[in-house]
């Protein structure tokens, strides 16, 4: 019940208990850990091996990789730590600071520790950067003291890893509560982060606030990016030195679990890959076969597929659906993680988008294949200079590879070209500033087809054929439908063909403009493969049927030769065999 | 009462306690002697047959090799450890079949009881179980037929040599290196030395630190968002690359490379490298184009000094150069 219970001190904590019972949201009040000082020289060991390079000599949050990194590593000068048990600016227990070290902070670049250090290096080196605290002083047992809060347990007894199972109802009631407290005024409409572009953190940095639709990017989420619980300790604790306050006073204990249940439900069930942090990417992208023609408005029920894996959560689609399309599969949406572009010419370290979602039908009717790609980005560019871009790469010349054989996957190579489709999109009157739009903000949109024979040798194409026939930008979302014939006419050679039924190499591209990225300073993902699904050909349910049918008769047969034997036994025609121990 | 189902009770009744109960309790985080997974398959078997002898009961024949075949099961799928991967699986589970049968075959008076029941419900002496078995067979081999046949598409599996031969020579910033020989520069002591100095602290006082340092440094500006932070592999974009970023802190990477390797791999980079180890999806830059030709040595010192390994050296060769 008490998380963080500290056997150490347990008078401080029967008496604070009896003081505080009932009255407040503490069960603990004390002084804070103080440094352990025996610990020190191994903690200074392990720092200066392992944290030094990017927290810096003094705790300063400035080593060397600092200023390439987005966010920034903490800064320890100020004793200012965002995952704690405890109050608003009070310093944080040695649990806390153990547990942040030992799971490290899931999307920045903090790794968890736990599988490299031992845990007597985790605990010296917490007590280490304890004395990196200049400001405050973890021994100042006089003034500084920690209220470490009761958070209450989950009341649906939810488990790990997805935890599902939480009433509808209670997610609706932490909707309310959402948006009573005005959180959409950071977090957006839908919680995807978009709310305020000109937050700084205590220091002056510029801070965006957490996507909750990718809680697996939760600094606090410890490894277990669906535990409510993650969510309900910020509310109730806030981050130190950022803008995100507590709440504790104005949503109660049983309410911030409901707004965490709330928070939770919006993020996608993905399986997770325990390493990364970050959900697995799908790297086989299928496109359904679609019989008559696709539907070319992203509202249609043919492209609003959920973004969880729908195995996880067991998705069903509704009747209307099944009805009017009967088994024509559902394509998935396929996740892919993208990366800065830190290979070639103008790095890029700190990309904006790390994924995007990836759906796709096609039609063997219209000839054409479609590509729903969508992103969640916080604020667009409203600038003509520098326009919001997303992008599809192909092997120009796909009849020409061979066996596992691909172009270089940052615009090709001189032997290997690449065709790129690129949507360079702005929305229509949109401020970052506005309050949220559930109508979303059209988007202008113009394609450009690119050619690529390596990062420097990329050429632009004249008349695209490449169409985007549906786009938006929704509560922090981009949703942009690509739609291209199969085979092009009087291709130059330059110009992907699409044949059906053939795994094809593809990869993805995005810029964002507001930061100002162009040409190789991008996102991008690494190759993966796509494939036009043909069919299901109506013969393997008449095969099952025969195959079916073919084993009755065989097991007719069984039982006439089973019984035949037998009465051939019985009537003396053949003997049966005898065993050893009867007497012949 | 029916001696099969009793024996049926009491193995199920044991494999559930055993599996639920006690398979946690001896698969402890630190293994031991005794509390480890194998000393309690051992028990568990021990337990079925000591239950067996002791309640005298003894089952049909069919049931006694269906026993035998599950243990052997078990075995596979739960207890071998590390888990070994379905097609060795089934080939494992083949033999065991194999086994089975011969336990059931061992004489002719077990054989001809393992078959009995079977012979009985073919003929119809049970005629609710040949009626079970008759019908369900065909749909189960129609739905098999359905399953078979019906198109999945898998990606297509990739393979790619992890560690291609390097070259004789490299260019690098307009200099051509003889990769045989090659030493790096700034390994000027001997790295056991100063596994426990402080970067930055004692690069005042020691030549060799604060190259490390500088290493280091550069490291943590260019090559940590895929080698990771802990030099493991697991960067913060490392997921997104594939093949994934190189690993060194295991024993099959720099551990078991020439320091010239090292030098060649990063100054060509991903499109430096031979079409088996796939340049076309590597992410590994050509780091000539970022960096300076002292900067890669003194990166490769830091690599080295941080992991604890040494560098691979041959005969003839030796990996200090010490300055006098």
């Amino acid at each position: 019940m008490f998380r963080k219970f500290n056997f150490r001190k347990p008078l401080g904590v029967l008496l604070a208990f009896a003081v505080t019972l009932g009255m407040s949201a503490t069960v603990y009040a004390a002084g804070p850990d103080t440094v352990k000082k025996d610990k020190l020289e191994l903690g200074k060991k392990t720092y200066f091996r392992r944290c030094v390079w990017c927290h810096g000599v003094e705790g300063g949050g400035d080593g060397p990789s600092a200023d390439r990194l987005f966010t920034r590593p903490r800064n320890f000068n100020q004793g200012t730590f965002k995952i704690r048990t405890t109050d608003s600016g009070e310093l944080p227990m040695e649990a806390d600071l153990i547990k942040t070290v030992t799971n490290g902070l899931p999307g920045s670049a903090m790794p968890s520790w736990g599988n490299v250090l031992s845990n007597e290096e985790i605990v010296s080196v917490v007590n280490f950067v304890k004395t990196l605290v200049q400001d405050r002083s973890f021994d100042d047992v006089e003034d500084e003291e920690v209220n470490v809060q009761d958070f209450g347990s989950n009341p649906w007894g939810t488990t790990g890893p997805y935890h599902l199972g939480v009433p509808q109802e209670a997610i609706d009631q932490g909707k309310e509560i959402f948006i009573k407290n005005k959180c959409f005024e950071c977090h957006g409409g839908e919680g995807r982060g978009d709310g305020n572009p000109t937050m700084k953190d205590d220091w002056g940095f510029p801070i965006v606030a957490a996507d909750w639709q990718q809680c697996w990017n939760f600094r606090g989420s410890r490894r277990n990016a669906y535990d409510p619980f993650n969510v309900v300790r910020t509310v109730n604790t806030g981050l130190n030195g950022t803008p995100m306050p507590n709440f504790k006073d104005q949503i109660n204990q049983e309410d911030r679990w409901k707004i965490a249940a709330f928070v939770n439900s919006l993020c996608p069930r993905k399986n997770i890959d325990p390493l990364a942090n970050k959900p697995v990417s799908d790297f086989l992208i299928s496109s359904e076969f679609t019989a008559g023609p696709v539907a070319k408005s992203i509202d249609d029920p043919m492209w609003t597929v959920p973004d969880s894996d729908t195995k996880i959560t067991g998705w069903q689609d509704d009747e209307a659906y099944k009805e009017e399309w009967g088994a024509v599969n559902r394509p998935r949406k396929n996740y892919v993680a993208m990366a800065g572009q830190i290979t070639r010419g103008k790095r890029n370290f700190d990309p904006k988008v790390d994924n995007l979602w990836i759906t796709s039908r096609w039609s063997e009717e219209e000839n054409a294949v479609y590509y729903l790609v969508e992103y969640h980005l916080r604020f667009l560019s409203n600038d003509p200079e520098w326009k919001e871009m997303v992008g599809i790469q192909w092997p120009a010349q796909l009849q020409d590879l061979f066996g596992a054989e691909k172009p270089y996957f940052i615009y090709g190579d001189s032997k290997k070209p690449v065709h790129i489709w690129r949507a360079d999109f702005l929305p229509q009157n949109y401020k970052p500033t506005n309050a949220p739009n559930p109508e979303g903000y059209k988007l202008d949109v113009s394609v450009t087809e690119l050619n690529g024979k390596g990062f420097d040798d990329v050429t632009v194409r004249e008349n695209p054929v490449v169409e985007v026939v549906d786009s938006i930008y929704k509560q922090g979302r981009v949703k942009i439908l690509f739609r291209r014939s199969l085979t092009t006419e009087n291709a130059d050679n330059l110009e992907v063909q699409i044949p059906p039924q053939k795994f094809i190499p593809v990869a993805f591209m995005q810029w964002s403009g507001r930061d100002h990225e162009k040409d190789e300073h991008m996102a991008i993902s690494t190759w993966f493969y796509t494939i036009l699904k043909p069919q299901i050909p109506n013969s393997i349910y008449v095969n099952a049927v025969i195959m079916g049918c073919v084993f009755a008769g065989f097991q007719g047969w069984l039982v006439w030769m089973t019984r035949r034997t037998r009465k051939m036994y019985d009537d003396g025609v053949v003997l049966r065999d005898r065993l050893p121990d009867q007497p012949s | 009462m029916n001696k099969t189902l009793l024996s049926l009770i009491v193995f199920v009744a044991t494999l559930g306690v055993f599996h639920n109960v006690l398979f946690p309790i001896f698969t402890p985080k630190e293994v031991g002697m005794v509390m480890n997974r194998y000393v309690y398959y051992l028990i568990m078997v021990l337990t079925v047959i000591f239950l067996h002898l002791i309640m005298k009961i003894k089952p049909a024949m069919a049931f006694r090799g269906l026993m035998v075949w599950l243990l052997g099961f078990y075995f596979y799928k739960f207890i071998l450890f590390p888990p070994v991967p379905w097609t060795l699986f089934i080939t494992y589970m083949m033999l065991w079949s194999i086994g089975t049968f011969l336990y059931i075959s061992q004489d002719p008076i077990t054989f001809r009881e393992f078959r009995e029941p079977i012979v009985r419900t073919i003929v119809g002496d049970y005629k609710f179980a040949q009626i079970i078995v008759f019908t369900l067979m065909p749909f189960l081999v129609g739905f098999g037929t359905y399953k078979a046949l019906y198109p999945t598409f898998e990606e297509p599996v990739e393979l790619r040599t992890v560690h291609p031969a390097p070259p004789a020579t490299t260019k690098v910033h307009g200099k051509t290196y003889a990769l045989e020989g090659l030493q790096n520069p700034f390994r000027i002591a001997e790295q056991d030395d100063y596994q426990d100095s402080f970067p930055f602290l004692d690069a005042d006082k020691s030549e060799y630190m604060k190259h490390v340092t500088d290493g280091g440094s550069l490291f943590f500006e260019n090559c940590h968002y895929c080698h990771g932070d802990q030099l493991n592999g697991l960067g913060m974009f490392s997921h997104v690359f594939n093949p994934t970023p190189a690993n060194f802190v295991d024993p099959g990477t720099i551990a078991m490379l020439r320091e010239s390797f090292l030098f060649w791999r990063v100054s060509k980079g991903g499109p430096g490298l031979p079409n088996e180890s796939t340049p076309w999806s590597s992410a590994m830059p050509p780091w000539e184009e970022h960096l300076k030709t002292d900067e890669i040595w003194k990166i490769i010192l830091f690599e080295y000094w941080y992991t604890g390994w040494h560098p691979r050296t041959f005969d003839g060769e030796s990996s200090i150069t010490l300055s006098e």
